[in-house]
């Protein structure tokens, strides 16, 4: 009886054991495709800061409000709307997709600063130098008005920090 | 002279430990390059400004929240949309947006509004990523909820994109 217990244990021992590697390998191969699918390169993106009154409501400060350079932005050409890269012109299809647009360069946005009107933005920096070389303690307002789209108003922002204006702010919506 | 020394039915084993190898290796690279804080981020076309900062959360703070808005008007936070333009109507359109701004808000770490002051307002920003051609009265509109006083996050971030060379330079 005992040796007959003890030739099986040695059969067992003898016996080749292999590991089974076809799931493990299915599994990892999963991993490997998610990991892959989900993948999104880590793209430098910057911020600009902005300030909201932190006390609306409630004002009770007696400071004297200083005049404000207000720079008022309309559309003058839409301009038309094509698909970003070249790609060709926006048709009514990507609309209803709801695909991404640009505006072409037909686009003209005209740049109110005091009595001044432009369309160049060169000369909005240019103004606006000559107002912040005046008083550099000004505050600047940007008023973008219907159809102004995020794009053209980061442009002005972009050219009033450049300048050196620290107090920038924006008019409230055009909608009532 | 017989040169096929294997008979065609005799069972050929292929070693499958450098595939493995390379299979988890390939495995440990995606783990490690895939940032899962970006999950918060839409895939969106941003405004280029040469003055912008860039943009490099503290890895230990907490996670900041992330307002996307595309270029339709439609608002999304932590992959749920709160307001959308074709959805949303009428003079409490923004009340969902509203309500999570207000959860948001009530998370943020506080601190007085003025020092000295009792009233606490929220010290934590909120980021506002914009597609380029999304129109800005979305913009304005958000920052006028934020500035409601039962909410006052009264620090934006403007999420836009650093030009080509800058981002070189940094």
């Amino acid at each position: 009886m005992a040796r007959r217990k003890r030739n099986i244990l040695a059969g067992i021992a003898s016996q080749s054991c292999k590991l089974e590697m076809t799931p493990m390998i299915d599994v990892t191969f999963l991993l490997l495709i998610f990991f892959m699918c989900t993948l999104k390169f880590k793209t430098l993106e910057g911020k600009l800061s902005a300030f909201l009154p932190k006390d609306v409501g409630v004002n009770t400060s007696d400071a004297i409000p200083k005049e404000k350079i207000e720079i008022r932005m309309d559309i003058r050409t839409a301009g038309a709307k094509v698909k970003p890269k070249g790609k060709g012109a926006y048709t009514q299809e990507d609309a209803d997709a709801k695909n991404r647009f640009v505006f072409d360069d037909s686009r003209v946005i005209r740049y109110s600063i005091g009595p001044k009107q432009t369309t160049d933005l060169a000369e909005v920096e240019r103004t606006l130098k000559t107002f912040f070389a005046q008083d550099p303690t000004r505050p600047a307002t940007i008023d973008p008005r219907e159809g102004i789209v995020v794009t053209d108003v980061v442009d002005v922002l972009d050219i009033a920090m450049n300048v050196g204006f620290k107090d920038i702010t924006f008019v409230g919506s055009y909608e009532k | 002279m017989n040169l096929n020394k294997h008979s065609a039915e005799t069972d050929m084993e292929m070693d499958m430990t450098p595939m493995i190898d390379v299979v988890f290796l390939l495995i440990i690279f995606f783990m490690v390059i895939t940032d899962l804080s970006q999950q918060d981020l839409e895939e969106l076309e941003m405004a280029v400004a040469k003055n912008a900062v860039p943009d490099k959360p503290d890895p230990k703070a907490p996670p900041r929240p992330i307002l996307n808005v595309k270029h339709t008007g439609v608002m999304i936070l932590k992959r749920n949309t709160y307001f959308d333009p074709e959805v949303d109507k009428g003079p409490k359109k923004y009340q969902r947006l509203r309500d999570q701004l207000y959860l948001i808000a009530q998370q943020m770490k506080k601190a007085p509004i003025e020092p000295g002051a009792s009233r606490m307002v929220p010290d934590d920003p909120l980021m506002i990523r914009v597609d380029a051609s999304t129109d800005f009265k979305y913009v304005q509109d958000i920052m006028k909820e934020c500035g409601d006083t039962s909410i006052s996050i009264w620090k934006l971030q403007i999420g836009v994109k650093v030009p080509q060379e800058n981002a070189a330079k940094k």
